[in-house]
């Protein structure tokens, strides 16, 4: 009886941790749709390239390289910060994640 | 920026910084683009059987003959207004391969980092769009038709490098940008004014305004480019380095 209060009480409070999220952001029209998405540390953001033409997602902690037409990459936040990013081939196009 | 086709012929014959041998092979290629607007009227509205004339001309004609021809027959059924999806297939295809090709030649030639720098986005770019058009056409069974429009826009791009081959250095520099800021704008203006209201296809249509901030993009980077080099040389996107 009393294990199966502290099981209880074990899961109850594990429960209170949100569960990683994976959110999307659209490359679209050269522009990164949002261009700024606030994240928790454990998601996952994930950009699809919805343009004709290829695109990078790089900053001083991740880089993609190029992706592809319709192609996906994936960057799993795993420390806190403001990630300012933009793309290699079309400086132009900034946005950023704000990881807490 | 973005402006009419129109507006952009009168801005090449007025802008004297524009190599005069530029500014041929620019006109070249947008008197192809243009010959879209005239062609596409006269066969609007040229009576069925009519025979072909000069797009200019056929264009005047038609409109009196359709105007007279109001009064004594029946009203003609509507016509596309514009190239048919198969001729705006061809027309993109073209305009594409002659930015490929000329970027070709300006990584071959320029020796100015930024130029190539340039050069290599619009030969991937304008790459990806084309293989993407051609898988579209091919899944939407369209078969590219040929007009003298896109054929004008091949002979215009040939004469371009054939010119440009000739120069080096920062000549070759100036002249490779030049042309790649007028040829952006006008395929911009035509794609706008002319392409886009003329796809009848859905997906075709969504295609060539889905691309349109790409070539948008060219352009803006191109004139940042020739500041640059007017200016000395600086880095021409040193704005927007992170």
């Amino acid at each position: 009886m009393k294990l199966g209060l502290i099981l209880l009480v074990a899961v109850a409070c594990g429960s209170n941790k949100p569960a990683p999220k994976i959110l999307h952001v659209d490359i679209r029209g050269m522009k990164f749709e949002p261009d700024a998405l606030a994240v928790s540390v454990g998601d996952t953001v994930e950009w699809t390239n919805q343009d004709l033409v290829p695109h990078s997602v790089t900053s001083a902690a991740f880089d993609s390289k190029a992706i592809a037409p319709h192609a996906t990459w994936s960057y799993v936040a795993r420390t806190g910060g403001d990630f300012a990013y933009n793309c290699t081939f079309h400086p132009m196009m900034v946005a950023a994640i704000i990881v807490r | 920026m973005q402006i009419s086709s129109d507006d952009f012929v009168s801005r090449i014959a007025s802008d004297s910084s524009l190599l005069g041998l530029m500014r041929t092979s620019i006109v070249l290629v947008l008197a192809a683009l243009l010959a879209l607007a005239p062609s596409c009227k006269n066969k609007s509205t040229e009576p069925a059987g009519g025979s072909a004339a000069g797009s200019a001309m056929g264009s005047a004609v038609a409109e009196t003959g359709s105007a007279m021809g109001s009064a004594t027959a029946p009203t003609p059924p509507p016509a596309p207004a514009g190239p048919t999806d198969p001729q705006i297939a061809a027309i993109v295809v073209a305009a594409n391969q002659v930015d490929i090709d000329a970027g070709n030649l300006a990584i071959k030639k320029t020796k100015n980092p930024e130029v190539k720098k340039f050069a290599e986005l619009m030969v991937t770019d304008h790459t990806a769009v084309n293989k993407g058009a051609v898988e579209l056409v091919t899944k939407l069974k369209v078969t590219p038709e040929e007009t003298d429009a896109s054929k004008g826009l091949v002979a215009g791009g040939a004469d371009n490098r054939a010119k440009l081959e000739k120069l080096d250095g920062a000549a070759f520099d100036k002249a490779y940008v030049d042309n790649e800021v007028a040829y952006h704008k006008a395929v911009i203006g035509v794609l706008t004014s002319q392409l886009i209201p003329s796809a009848q296809n859905a997906e075709l249509k969504s295609t060539l305004v889905g691309v349109k901030p790409a070539f948008d993009a060219h352009l803006e980077h191109a004139e940042k480019l020739q500041a640059s080099l007017e200016g000395g040389g600086g880095s021409a996107m040193a704005g927007h380095k992170m």
